[in-house]
């Protein structure tokens, strides 16, 4: 990545720190997924009752033993299979806004035009912008999860009196499923926006292509958390390289001419 | 080698209007190219045509030696552009516009820096350097395009009506940097413009568009020969004698129609010479205005 790459994602970066409308609303959705979801789930742990019921139905996922309190199991249970989904919705959604608005942003500020004449290709101005929107939404990611994990295992803390220890597969999920999801997602959306004439046709293309891979995601995924490590290795690993590949795909006839229609 | 060359150069749109037609021509350093016609001429699609924005549909050209339409990138690193729909951030101020362009054209943190300062000093602008772009009048917007596009000092410059809406003193300073690249740093301009007088000022050559179609091409005099107009030759005078021929145009004013300026002398003396006393002389050739509105009218009787 050259400089003048550099150039264009911190000013993309810049466009959305100043507007406080939209970093707010990109902070408060990450915010209520990861502390007040993840804390009503605590405090609903903490109040179950002794139910045989869900004493059956722990006993059928394989939830780590050694612990005998249901509370506590069920709060493992939450912890590393259902919040670890939420990761790849957040970076998704953190990222659409900036992804949809990438290319047709600019051409409705007559701001695409300049771009064209840098000395940049459009594979590079491409690159540039689906990496500050993936950017962004790794940011707001790994906040959000620093932020989830101080709020949830003080919680747990002052509640059970003891930690939750994060299995390997949040390390799996965090570090390459979410970013190779997200990549998928930002490269799709930005795409969108290249070939859209309007803000709303560009936002209106990445809500009908996000909404369906969210709710598969978020139904397919808690039982995926379920699998062994491997496979959510290889998974990950496949997601990645489609992101690749559709990154480097993804210009293939485009033309200044088709960009500034 | 020539800055910019193009051949048979032809852009027909998809809807099947022809707006370039066959259009022929090289410029070389330091020419400031006056293009000239009205709206929907074909002028900034030959800019596009030549920044590889567009893909010509037939013809060619190279500008510093890159075809724009295989490697636009290249063509860019080496030409600036000034158009309407080429506008910058509004949510920055006019100085990080300038740092950012500059970053994009890989100028250095320090050399960004010095570029920007001297641009924006030289186009009066360094004043309003800090504030937001949001709150800059169309001629500062102007300005303001005219430094982004000299930011990485290129070879050649693209004007598209570079000072429509200039208020004359912008104008003014906007003409004398102009004319100070393509002098001292041999900066090949091509200018886009409908203002005539303006071009007058500062084109050292000259094409003339209509519908498309290159009408004439060449400096002002060889414009001026190739309509075969001549000049008017207009005197303050008393006693003329009746074999000079003049018309009597208003008390002691008279003019007379003549080809060259070598008539000019000899009529004088001719004068003196039969007792008549000359008050003041002046030579009109025909401006540019003359030139473009009879070539238009001629183009539209060809047609008919």
């Amino acid at each position: 990545m050259n400089k003048a790459m550099q150039a264009i994602i911190k000013k993309d970066f810049q466009s959305v720190a100043s507007n406080r409308r939209l970093f707010i609303s990109l902070l408060i959705v990450p915010l209520v997924l990861t502390i007040f979801l993840p804390s009503v789930f605590v405090l609903s742990a903490y109040f179950v009752p002794d139910d045989p019921d869900i004493q059956a139905m722990l006993k059928l996922l394989p939830v780590s033993p050694g612990s005998d309190s249901t509370s506590l199991l069920l709060m493992d249970l939450i912890f590393n299979y259902i919040l670890p989904v939420f990761f790849l919705i957040i970076p998704i959604m953190a990222s659409s806004i900036m992804a949809a608005s990438s290319f047709v942003g600019e051409k409705e500020k007559h701001t695409l035009e300049t771009l064209l004449y840098s000395p940049l290709t459009l594979h590079q101005i491409f690159r540039s912008k689906v990496l500050a929107s993936f950017l962004l939404s790794m940011l707001v990611s790994l906040f959000s999860f620093l932020v989830m994990t101080i709020v949830v295992e003080a919680e747990i803390l002052f509640l059970f009196g003891s930690f939750l220890l994060p299995k390997i597969n949040w390390l799996i999920l965090l570090a390459l499923l979410s970013p190779g999801v997200s990549l998928i997602a930002v490269t799709l959306i930005v795409r969108g926006s290249a070939k859209a004439r309007t803000m709303e046709e560009s936002q209106q293309g990445a809500v009908f292509l996000i909404m369906p891979v969210l709710l598969l995601i978020a139904g397919q995924f808690t039982g995926v958390m379920l699998l062994n490590a491997w496979i959510l290795l290889i998974l990950s690993f496949l997601c990645i390289g489609l992101a690749w590949l559709l990154l480097k795909k993804a210009v293939k006839g485009f033309t200044y001419e088709m960009l500034l229609r | 080698m020539e800055r910019i060359l193009s051949d048979n150069l032809s852009k027909t749109y998809p809807g099947g209007k022809q707006a370039l037609c066959h259009m022929s021509l090289s410029l070389g350093a330091g020419e400031v190219f006056g293009f000239l016609g009205p709206n929907g001429a074909g002028k900034t699609t030959t800019v596009k045509l030549l920044t590889g924005i567009l893909t010509p549909t037939e013809g060619s050209c190279l500008v510093m030696g890159y075809d724009p339409s295989k490697e636009p990138e290249k063509t860019h690193s080496l030409t600036g552009v000034v158009t309407e729909h080429a506008q910058m951030y509004d949510h920055l101020t006019g100085l990080e516009n300038l740092l950012f362009y500059a970053s994009v054209f890989n100028l250095s943190p320090q050399e960004g820096k010095d570029r920007t300062r001297n641009l924006l000093e030289r186009l009066g602008l360094w004043d309003a350097a800090n504030q937001p772009l949001a709150t800059y009048s169309t001629g500062m917007r102007q300005r303001l395009s005219l430094a982004r596009a000299l930011i990485h000092d290129p070879q050649v410059l693209f004007l598209d009506e570079p000072t429509s809406g200039l208020d004359p003193e912008s104008a003014q300073s906007v003409n004398s940097l102009i004319r100070n690249l393509a002098r001292e740093e041999g900066t090949t301009v091509f200018l886009c413009t409908h203002q005539l007088r303006y071009a007058q000022e500062l084109c050292t050559r000259y094409g003339l568009i209509e519908e498309g179609k290159l009408l004439a091409l060449g400096t002002l005099e060889e414009l001026q020969k190739q309509v075969r107009q001549g000049a008017l030759l207009q005197i303050s005078a008393a006693n003329i004698p009746e074999t000079a021929a003049f018309r009597k145009i208003g008390e002691m004013r008279y003019e007379k129609e003549i080809l060259s300026k070598e008539e000019v002398p000899i009529l004088i003396r001719q004068i003196v010479e039969s007792g008549g006393d000359i008050y003041s002389v002046e030579t009109k050739f025909p401006s540019l205005e003359d030139i473009y509105f009879s070539l238009t009218a001629n183009n539209k009787e060809e047609r008919k």
